[in-house]
This record gives C-alpha cells, structure tokens and sequence, in this order.
C-alpha cells in the first residue's frame, strides 16, 4: 500500500474547524477572563504575571483558537536562544504571547505574560556593563 | 543575577537570555508556577562555586541500557548537556573509555577519593536467586556490588523502573529474584526515576536540583520527585476534556480515534500513573504515547507490566481470562476449548479483514 493511501486527517487544525468536532474544548474562553483579571492587577498594583499554556487541558484547536482571538498587536520581537523565541504582543497592550521553541523548533514552552514589557527583553545590567567595556573598548580604537 | 554558572555559561556562549529562557522552559516542566522560573534562574546562577565537580558514580544491574539510551538521546547539545559538564562522571559501563581492570580501579579510585559526598546512579534491578548469580560484574554479584558502593554514596538515584521498582525482571513469575534498590538499602536517600525509560529532562531537573539548592527535591510516597511525578499523566492530557465530555475512541481505527478522543476505553493508564509524559513529552517534544493515537502503558508505576492488560479499560475487572470469554466467544466452554475458539476468531478476522477490536487484542 502506498503511503499516501492511509487516510490521515488532521482534525485538530484550525484550517478544520466547522461541524461538531472542532477539537474545541471550552477551556479556553474561560482564560480570557482571567487575563482580564491579570490586566486589572497590572493597572491597579503594576504586578506582572504569567499563565503557563502547557499546565492546563488545552487541546491544539483551543489554542489556536485563543491565538486568534487576542490577534496580533503592534510588537513582535524575536530572541535567538538555542531555538528560536517569540515574544509578540496582542491585540490587547500589555498582554503579550510567549513562545518558546527548541533547537528543533518544537514548542518547549508556551506562556501568556500580562506585563508592560517582558523580563526577557529587558537588559540585564550586568550585561549593559559588559557592553559599555565593549563601548569604551570601541572607542579607544578610534584614537 | 551573577554567579560562577552563568560566568561559565557565558564562557560557552550561552547568554543570560538563554539561560533565563532555558528555567522558563525547566520550570514549566516541573510544574512549577511560571513565576517560579526566574526565582529558578536566580539561584542557579548564583550557587556557590564547587571547588571539585560533584563525583556521580553510575552502576548497571539487571538492565536492557534503554535508561542510559534515553539519557544520551537527550537533544544534545543544549543546556541540559552543560549541566551535565558540572559533574564528574567516574563510572558508567557503557559510555566510558575503560575496560575490565581498568573500569573497576577507576570505580575504586572515586568512591575512595570522594568518600560519603559522591552520588550514586543506578539502573537496573538486583536478583537475589542463585545468591545473586543471575548478574554479576567483575566477579561480584550485584548485590556485593551495590552494598559496597551505597556504603560511601552521599544519596542514591534509582533511574529507571528497575531500579526503582523491580520492573520488567520482577514481572511474574520473577525467575531471578529480582528487587529494588529500596529493597536493600534502608540507610541513605534514595531518590526513584521511574519510567521504562524514564525522561532526560527528570534527570537532569533533579541532578540541577542537586547541584543549585545542595539538596534532594520533595519526594512522594513512593520516593519520585513531585515536581515530575506530582500529577497524574490523565490531568495534565491534552485529551482530557475529551474525557470529561464522555467521548471515547472504541477501537484505534474508529471515528473517535481518528477525532483524537479520550483513549481510557482502548486501556490507557494515564489516570494512575504518575509521570511528566503530558507535558515535557519525548524526543526533543515531538510527541508522547497519547499524541501518537495508543494510550498510556503506566510504565512508571510499580509491577506495571502484571497490570492486567494493557488494552483493559481501568475500569475493566481485572481478570483477564474471565474477560476474553465475554467479550469475543458468547457461550462458549471454558478453558481450552475458549482459547482455541479465540485464535478460530483471530484466523476469521485475518482472513475477512475484520476490523481488529479491543477484544482480539486482549486474547
């Protein structure tokens, strides 16, 4: 039998979706409200906080479906750390969608983060500290 | 954030960035709130320098090497593989360089030079038959093995469901005696990996552990980590809502398989087996046993393998031979005339290319 033969059916997919069995679950409008609620915190006290996509019974069509529904804002930055990061805000500001990938660009992490900015992207002081010697470096060069 | 890890991190070209990510990722898998990842961060890269890398000494036992294939599939080279660099592996069968006389001198040189502080791996189960003869190294049995070497550990690590358990070699009818490292040893920690293999990643969270907080993880009941074995595999499933809906895939060809439905009706384990399968999954997080269609074997849970069947539904009674006469052959006598009218069935079945169902597995 050729491969191509076996009848595989990707049900889960967005591109799928119609009918009863739309691999949906319910679990995740519910989330929206507790983003909403991390929303309020931020405005009222500034506290940060994160939701943990792969702690909860979320099936792949649930989080697409929860990917769509907060769409895609303004900023989306990319960090190159042993596989690739994204870090996109949504259509809501300060609601921001993290995902994390491996060397093989499996998905090894995946968060929601209410923050202003999140932590990753922020520099490290330190780090700026190894930059300006990288700086000063630089600029004794010129001379 | 500074500290020796991440000046030898940086020293390899890994980033601060990487390494937070790297405990986001470490800390999700642990199940740990996600808050958790950079207090995680924080910690390891500033534990205090060891003068001397940690010794671990690794024994085998009565074994099939798949804990040791799994733990070197582990996608290398990532930062689990740098954490691997702060130790000293002193000895382990199949991946050092040495052999026969030497292999066992470098055993004796680590457990001397490191005596009471070295961390000892082992994999496999121990037989008792025979005196122990069923499996020896060097001329010893592994029970003289063991007690000799466990006198000087600082704490033990039973990798694998062997060693934690018994296993596959203590499955009934148990031809060599086969016990745990528990079985044995009464007065050091022993921590128990099990899973058949067990995943990379709990070795190394718990080896990280170890070296950044200087102390063994909260064990459970059975001595597992919680931090991987605190939940059972069926509440973190991502086919669990299917569960709670009531939709079953019958048969691993019927429409609900094909929908990706609950597999509890086709024998999975996953409600009484406690494992990370769910969440860190396998081979780099490409998939796990239920994401590939065929439900959960519970093989990290003790005498798996005498579980009854591993296409019994749980809530199916546990007698299997009682089972098959209902289920397939309707009416018909017991004892031997069932099991030939079973294999009657099976040939029919081949031969019409019936659709196999749960019952045909079973026999």
């Amino acid at each position: 039998m050729p491969l191509d033969a076996i009848p595989i059916v990707v049900v889960n997919s967005a591109a799928n979706q119609g009918g009863a069995d739309t691999g949906l679950s319910g679990n995740a409008p519910v989330l929206l409200r507790e983003i909403a609620e991390l929303a309020r915190r931020l405005l009222d006290s500034g506290e940060s906080a994160a939701i943990d996509l792969r702690a909860l019974p979320l099936t792949p069509a649930d989080l697409d479906w929860l990917r769509e529904t907060l769409g895609q804002g303004q900023v989306m930055a990319t960090l190159e750390a042993e596989g690739e990061s994204t870090l996109s805000e949504t259509v809501c500001p300060g609601v921001w969608w993290v995902t994390h990938r491996n060397e093989q660009g499996a998905v090894a992490s995946e968060f929601i983060e209410v923050t202003f900015v999140p932590e990753l992207l922020k520099a490290h002081p330190d780090d700026v500290a190894i930059g300006l010697e990288h700086l000063e470096l630089l600029i004794s060069d010129l001379s | 954030m500074h500290g020796p890890l991440i000046d030898t991190l940086a020293r390899q070209g890994v980033t601060r960035r990487t390494f937070m990510k790297y405990c986001a990722t470490l800390a999700s898998m642990m199940a740990l709130p996600p808050a958790a990842g950079r207090a995680m961060a924080e910690a390891m890269a500033s534990a205090p320098a060891a003068t001397k890398r940690p010794s671990v000494i690794w024994l085998p036992f009565q074994e099939c090497t798949g804990c040791t294939e799994s733990i070197t599939r582990s996608h290398s080279p990532t930062l689990e593989g740098l954490i691997f660099d702060a130790i000293s592996l002193d000895y382990q069968e199949t991946l050092m360089a040495a052999a026969g006389h030497q292999a066992e001198e470098a055993l004796h040189a680590a457990m001397k030079a490191n005596e009471g502080k070295y961390l000892l791996i082992v994999d496999g189960s121990i037989p008792l038959g025979l005196d122990g003869a069923y499996s020896c190294i060097a001329g010893k049995s592994n029970l003289d093995t063991l007690k000799e070497v466990a006198k000087g550990a600082a704490a033990i690590v039973a990798m694998g469901s062997c060693a934690a358990f018994g296993g596959i070699p203590k499955a009934n009818p148990n031809p060599t005696g086969a016990v745990s490292v528990s079985d044995i040893i009464k007065d050091k920690p022993i921590i128990n990996i099990p899973g058949c293999p067990p995943i990379p990643v709990v070795m190394t969270g718990v080896l990280a552990h170890f070296l950044t907080f200087g102390s063994l993880p909260e064990l459970d009941g059975k001595g597992r980590p919680k931090a991987f074995y605190g939940e059972t595999i069926h509440d973190r499933c991502y086919r669990r809502p299917f569960y709670d809906q009531g939709k079953f895939a019958k048969t691993f060809d019927d429409e609900g398989a094909r929908n990706g439905w609950c597999l509890f009706e086709l024998g999975c384990k996953g409600p009484v087996t406690y494992n990370a399968c769910a969440t860190v999954k396998w081979n780099g997080g490409t998939s796990w046993p239920v994401e590939s269609g065929h439900g959960c074997l519970g093989c990290s849970e003790p005498d798996f393998w005498d579980g009854g069947g591993f296409y019994k539904a749980l809530s199916m009674p546990a007698d299997p031979l009682k089972m098959a006469a209902g289920a397939a052959v309707a009416g018909a006598a017991v004892g031997v005339a069932m099991s030939f009218a079973n294999r009657g069935k099976k040939g029919a079945a081949k031969a019409a290319h019936e659709t196999t169902t749960l019952a045909d597995l079973e026999k």
